[in-house]
């Protein structure tokens, strides 16, 4: 069947909207093979629906039968990245596995509220070692009449905290972020196996 | 647990399988593969989710994916087993039939007693 300008419209903007979505979270050569090899599928059925009377009836059915395209890129996703943030381990792709699973499930949601916690304050100490060397009268921990209330960085430092610490805090505080780093990757992989083990039982 | 849930969850778990031994006879690309599943089985819900699971198999190892251009008016994109995924497959159904084995004698047994 060769498509109408409408029915090609009708498909292109199937495939235009699955390619978008797909790309929210694959790269792109992989969202444009998957996008090719939906097309191929489509333009197969289409092909062999040669001589039916409604073109746009055919089209409608061909569409509905392959799924609506955010679910077909929802399949994609769950299929795809959480497997890659489990077997690679790296940030980057288990954050936007963790981000996917908060976005759309109730566990998820609280897992990555607590891995978002133990991210920023890893990302909280490296900060600190950071900056010691730059500002080393700003960085310390903060006592105020003699309690230790915090450790941090503080602009403009204020006459009544005393900031106490010497450069002994950058490796400590390398130390406990990247203790903590490894500690939330860890258990956010963790949680992605747990996850994917669910899925496929 | 609902009947309909028990049956998707048989379903999801049999998939891999069942797309394993769409390929065991030589290379079929989705379509091929999806009309398969549907000639011997209802596996197939949604013909879209197929794909993603092709996708993972692959990376996973178990299939070899090939575009071919020329043999229709778009190109198809082949699946082929590879070798451990000609294993996984040995598993899978020697897996499959120990399990379904096993599940025949209790309800064999089942009905015994209930006589």
């Amino acid at each position: 069947m060769n498509l109408s300008t409408a029915g090609e419209s009708r498909v292109n903007g199937y495939l235009f909207v699955l390619e978008r979505s797909l790309k929210t979270f694959l790269p792109g050569e992989t969202a444009r093979d998957a996008v090719r090899e939906i097309e191929s599928h489509l333009r197969e059925r289409i092909a062999a629906a040669d001589g039916a009377p409604n073109e746009r009836d055919v089209v409608e059915r061909i569409l509905a039968e392959l799924g609506p395209p955010l679910r077909v890129a929802q399949a994609y996703s769950a299929e795809r990245t959480i497997d890659e943030a489990v077997a690679t381990g790296r940030f980057v792709p288990i954050v936007r596995a963790v981000w996917q699973l908060a976005a759309t499930t109730v566990t998820g949601f609280f897992a990555g509220l607590g891995l978002f916690v133990g991210y920023v304050t890893s990302m909280g100490f490296f900060a600190i070692a950071a900056l010691k060397p730059i500002f080393p009268e700003n960085v310390g921990f903060q006592f105020v009449g003699g309690i230790p209330v915090g450790l941090g960085a503080h602009f403009p430092r204020s006459p009544d905290v005393d900031l106490r610490g010497g450069y002994w805090i950058i490796p400590a505080a390398l130390i406990f972020g990247m203790g903590i780093f490894i500690a939330t990757q860890r258990g956010a992989r963790r949680y992605l196996a747990w996850w994917r083990a669910r899925r496929h039982s | 647990m609902p009947l309909d849930t028990w049956q998707e969850q048989l379903r999801r778990g049999s998939l891999d399988l069942a797309i394993l031994l769409s390929v065991a006879s030589g290379p079929r690309y989705g379509l091929a593969i999806i009309q398969h599943l549907e000639t011997f089985t209802d596996l197939v819900v949604g013909e879209g989710t197929i794909y993603p699971i092709l996708g993972r198999l692959t990376r996973e190892g178990l299939l070899d994916a090939e575009w071919v251009e020329g043999e229709a008016p778009h190109p198809r994109k082949y699946y082929r087993l590879t070798k451990a995924g000609a294993k996984r497959l040995t598993d899978m159904k020697e897996g499959w039939r120990t399990f379904a084995g096993k599940i025949d004698r209790l309800m064999a047994a089942s009905e015994t007693d209930h006589r």
